[in-house]
């Protein structure tokens, strides 16, 4: 649990709670009132049966005012802290003991004696062995030469003077001194340490009292009942401080990465973007061939993609796909050449980019304008570590329109990336094998420079022609994660799925500055 | 994409300016700086751009770039008088091949490595791991024409590159590292591509290794390329790149023929472009003159036919021009990506949300209400996730991946619930009580639909706490249901029930079995519900 104490940055003093600073004479009875005030009952109480004592220990504190001494301790400890109200000084005193065995002893008398008066000058051996103190008292008898033994008869040795042993025995409260000893070398009484409070009031507490005290009984909870009868004008309500921190709640959230994907999908819908959507599961066909990827590309591999066992259908029209692969259709293009092979356009995949919602989409909506965006989960085949995800958000923007060009594509990144906080982007040549002309935006960070954040370009007429658009379409893509690292400070991108709670719990849900 | 090594005092020598100018320029060209060493710099060019796979490639680009020089590069070749026979048998197998000679080279330890850089960048971008293309190069000095590529049987014997010893091909499979790494590519073939000199030398095994005779060393000066392979296309630009960097680094080229056809063809090809075509993608207003200096800038060679008409001379290297548009992003480039206007267009159209954004959103308030934090897990999980450590059934619907990472990444979720249970194990130091929710895409066969679950995992977790929430969250998003004793075994038998809707089980709630804790090392009772949404989007 964090520490709840202090809060940095926040003056105790400013909430009307006393720091003890009495230099302006004209203040000192408000002042004193409101220290009286900010003290509990209990507090108010123990300085009252303080004051005419001057000091007193926490346990006679204790009894007196109907608490534990430990109770005691902890009011004397606020009260101290509290401007110097009180002062508690501990101390660690010994105290000692009887045994149980002690204790039978200090009524019957300790087993010598016990034994001397079971007989009278004399007797023998076997008769003073049968005594059920014989074991331990026959010795003492003779080490303390109250007997003397001859042929197996016992015979006292004249008067037996009660020692030292006996004396301290005797005594309400056991005292240190050579008795004592014996008794606690013999077993009979223990040494005990005790940890013990003396608590005395302060001028500043002095003058609290004599300025008078409130003591009626303080009342934790307004009551429904209060409220009914009126009671609660005749009521003392106890009074909190406010320069400790309450119980930390944490409210029900949105995951903080999701908050930022929402204020991405909140900037294109504001911009008059129509969301797409789709399945995971896509073809090669929509994910690649449509994308004019060529078929042998290695992002296309078992490597790089998941593929899924199936034959998905395929669209019709496939045929003109085929056709551009291969020479080029009826456009000015090349093609790749090659021989194009249906089977693997019908291949399922789990969709590598957004850009298979993003054709898709243009195929059911050939005619412009068309202003569209995604943002959903991708896939690649990487093996995990804390920048590399097998799966990740991806967004995806696409217009299409009479007469959009290159220029009002760079335009769209622009505005994005400034509504997204980002206002110096610039523009650097890019690849991607389905648009040209292509672009790699970069946005200016403090600390960092020039980072790229996504990638973008117009279709290429090889992409757009077999589904017969006769308008450019202008795209682009940007991988969420890698902007979560940057406005989320995330050094390991694996906390934005496999979420400590703490950070979760901490990430506030309105983010300060950035320009914002 | 390949990384590039580009030698300081041989870039500046080649380029003739010095290397700060270069670097600074070098992004606005397309290129990303890897990192910045001493003596080079490391350099990332697009995989569509091979001819700048090498120091002489990237010079030759950047002096028309930085405004040094303009136009197109031509190449001549003269005849070598060496031949070139190609054996049927390698149709089906090996059928293509790109060859030429280069002569009078100096080649220092620089040199070498960077021409190894250049022939191993094409291996990867236009040979696809040598499959489309592999290429050899020879010390013309130690073998004599004329040439032979043969389909050759596979117990065929010579000493490889870096061996002292004479192996067959098919142990080479297995004993030389190149053998292990390319084995793939011929393994199935009957017989094994094969090139020999006149005298039965041997000079390679494509697409695996060359060699011991021929290797290249800063001795040589003459030099036969070959490039074999299985796309006549890629053959063809790994020869025409690799003549045109060594024609670049000081050699001379001479053809050979193969079977009578001259190669290699170092001519330059056409295109008549539209100077309004290109205005209308890019957003400019260029004059056939500004746009054919711009593309001269970028080494084509461009004259104005008309006010309209551009005539585009297209270096033989520049395998990337595929169509017109391709030629105009070039113009882009030299005009510079800085340039422009960068105004959005007025396309005016009407925004809309997807229907599961907005029930996905109703969701979030409805389970963020109740107190619950969002977790967003992964998608792929393993089946003992999903299933055994819930004492669930494996369910014969879901989705594997063929060629998973790890089991922890084999499976496709089919609901949420094992998933927030897998988070509260990652997070069971945390402090309790812990409410966490997640909203999000399931798959089922093929087909992807949207499930939410929540789950709470404290002391006193208890039924009722289950049935409230699933309470709440029905009616918050309006579903009439009913609730039926359950058998779902990864609950408690008696604290469990289903969530019925239009008479289909949709949910299941109540307090998570024991075992199912002890599974995801939890030591305090979970309360969860879990709902599949899918039929509220149809």
């Amino acid at each position: 649990m964090r520490e709840r104490e202090t809060e940095p940055g926040r003056s105790p003093g400013a909430d009307g709670i006393p720091l003890g600073d009495a230099s302006n004479g004209a203040d000192t009875m408000e002042r004193t009132d409101r220290e009286a005030q900010a003290l509990s009952l209990n507090e108010r109480r123990l300085l009252a049966a303080l004051a005419p004592l001057g000091q007193a220990g926490a346990a006679a504190l204790g009894c007196a005012l109907g608490a534990t001494p430990d109770a005691v301790v902890q009011y004397a400890s606020l009260l101290a802290q509290n401007g110097g109200l009180a002062a508690v000084e501990r101390k660690v005193e010994t105290s000692y003991a009887l045994t149980d065995e002690g204790r039978r002893y200090a009524a019957d008398g300790l087993p010598e004696r016990q034994l001397l008066a079971s007989f009278g000058d004399r007797a023998s051996m076997t008769e003073l062995k049968s005594h059920p103190l014989a074991s331990i008292g026959i010795g003492w008898l003779r080490r303390k030469g109250w007997i003397a033994i001859r042929d197996g008869v016992v015979e006292k040795a004249g008067e037996a003077p009660a020692g030292e042993d006996e004396r301290a025995l005797a005594v309400d409260t056991l005292v240190d001194g050579p008795g004592l000893r014996e008794l606690l070398k013999r077993g009979l009484a223990v040494e005990r340490e005790s940890v013990g409070y003396r608590i005395a009031i302060m001028p500043a507490g002095r003058a609290l009292v004599e300025a008078g005290l409130d003591l009626r009984e303080e009342l934790g909870q307004l009551t429904h009942e209060m409220l009914l009868t009126g009671s609660w004008r005749d009521a003392l309500l106890r009074q909190y401080r406010v320069d400790r921190l309450p119980r930390r709640l944490v409210p029900g959230k949105v995951h903080p990465y999701q908050r930022l994907l929402d204020e991405m999908r909140q900037i294109l819908l504001d911009m008059g973007f129509i969301e797409m959507g789709g399945g995971l599961v896509q073809s090669g066909f929509w994910n690649f061939d449509a994308l004019f990827q060529p078929q042998d590309h290695p992002a296309r591999e078992m490597q790089d993609t998941f593929h899924l066992g199936g034959e998905a259908d395929l669209p019709e029209g496939w045929e003109r796909v085929r056709a551009m692969h291969e020479h080029g259709g009826e456009t000015t293009s090349t093609g790749w050449g090659g021989t194009w092979q249906e089977a693997k356009a019908r291949q399922q995949v789990l969709r590598t980019h957004a850009t298979a919602l993003s054709i898709q989409h243009l195929a059911a909506h050939p005619n412009p304008p068309v202003k569209a965006f995604a943002i959903g989960r991708v896939f690649r085949r990487e093996a995990i570590d804390p920048t590399h995800l097998p799966e990740f958000e991806q967004l995806e923007g696409i217009v299409m329109d009479e007469g959009v060009t290159f220029s009002h594509l760079l335009g769209f990144l622009r505005e994005f990336y400034r509504r997204l906080g980002f206002p110096q982007v610039r523009f650097r040549p890019g690849y991607f094998p389905y648009t040209e002309p292509s672009v790699e935006p970069e946005v200016f960070v403090e600390g960092l420079g020039w980072v790229e954040l996504g990638g973008a370009g117009v279709f290429r007429e090889e992409v757009t022609a077999p589904l017969g658009l006769e308008h450019p379409v202008l795209a682009w893509g940007l991988g969420a994660s890698r902007l979560a690292m940057l406005r989320l400070g995330l050094k390991d991108l694996r906390q934005l799925y496999r979420s400590d709670i703490d950070w979760c719990r901490e990430t506030p849900i309105r983010r300060g500055g950035g320009g914002r | 994409m390949p990384v590039i090594t580009l030698p300081y005092r041989y870039l500046e020598r080649l380029v003739g300016l010095d290397r700060e100018t270069i670097v600074d320029r070098l992004p606005m060209f397309g290129s990303d700086i890897e990192r910045r060493e001493e003596d080079h710099v490391d350099v990332e060019f697009f995989a569509n751009r091979p001819d700048l796979f090498s120091t002489e490639g990237a010079a030759r680009a950047l002096r028309g770039f930085l405004g040094l020089e303009e136009g197109p590069v031509r190449y001549g070749t003269t005849p070598s008088g060496i031949a070139f026979s190609i054996d049927p048998g390698l149709t089906g197998i090996r059928p293509y091949l790109g060859s030429a000679v280069i002569r009078g080279l100096a080649l220092d330890e620089e040199a070498i490595v960077s021409l190894m850089g250049l022939q191993e960048s094409l291996h990867w971008a236009v040979g696809r791991g040598r499959k489309k293309v592999a290429i050899g190069l020879h010390d013309l000095a130690h073998i004599m024409p004329p040439f032979q590529y043969l389909a050759s049987p596979r117990d065929r014997s010579f000493v490889p590159l870096d061996f002292e010893e004479e192996m067959t091909m098919e142990a080479m499979l297995e004993a030389h590292p190149k053998g292990r790494a390319f084995a793939h590519l011929v393994r199935d073939a009957p017989r094994f591509p094969l090139i020999v000199d006149a005298n039965d030398q041997v000079l390679s095994f494509p697409p695996i290794i060359n060699g011991e005779l021929t290797r290249v060393s800063t001795a040589t000066t003459d030099v036969l390329l070959d490039c074999t392979g299985i796309d006549r296309r890629a053959v063809e630009t790994a020869t025409t790149i690799l003549c045109a960097a060594l024609a670049e680094a000081g050699g001379r080229i001479e053809s050979v023929e193969i079977d009578g056809v001259v190669s290699p063809s170092l001519e330059p090809s056409f295109r008549e472009v539209s100077v309004d075509e290109c205005n209308r993608l890019l957003g400019l207003g260029l004059d056939a003159p500004a746009m054919a200096a711009l593309l001269r800038r970028m080494r084509f060679g461009a004259e104005p036919v008309g006010a309209e008409r551009i005539r585009v001379e297209v270096p033989c290297y520049r395998s990337d021009i595929m169509h017109d548009w391709d030629v105009f992003e070039d113009v882009a480039i030299a005009y510079g990506y800085g340039r422009f206007e960068a105004v959005p267009s007025r396309t005016a159209t009407i925004a809309e949300e997807r229907p599961e954004s907005r029930l996905k959103r109703s969701v979030r308030e409805a389970l963020c209400g109740l107190g619950h934090l969002e977790t967003m897990p992964f998608v792929l999980t393993s089946e003992a996730v999903l299933f055994s450590q819930m004492r669930r059934e494996p369910d014969p619907r879901a989705l594997r991946v063929l060629h998973p990472i790890s089991e922890e990444q084999a499976v496709a979720r089919t609901s949420l619930l094992p998933l927030l249970m897998e988070l509260l194990e990652y997070n069971r130091f945390r402090e309790l009580p812990q409410r966490l929710f997640a909203v999000g895409e399931t798959i089922t066969g093929f087909e992807t639909g949207l499930g939410t679950a929540a789950v709470s995992c404290h002391g006193a977790a208890d039924f009722s706490e289950a049935y409230g929430v699933a309470d709440a969250l029905c009616r918050e998003l309006g579903l009439a249901y009913t609730a039926v004793e359950s058998n779902d075994p990864a609950f408690i038998e008696g604290r469990r029930g289903a969530l019925v809707v239009d008479g289909v089980t949709v949910g299941v709630f109540g307090e998570v079995h024991p075992e199912v804790l002890g599974a995801f090392g939890l030591d305090h009772p979970v309360a969860a519900v879990e709902l599949d949404l899918s039929a509220q989007l149809q």
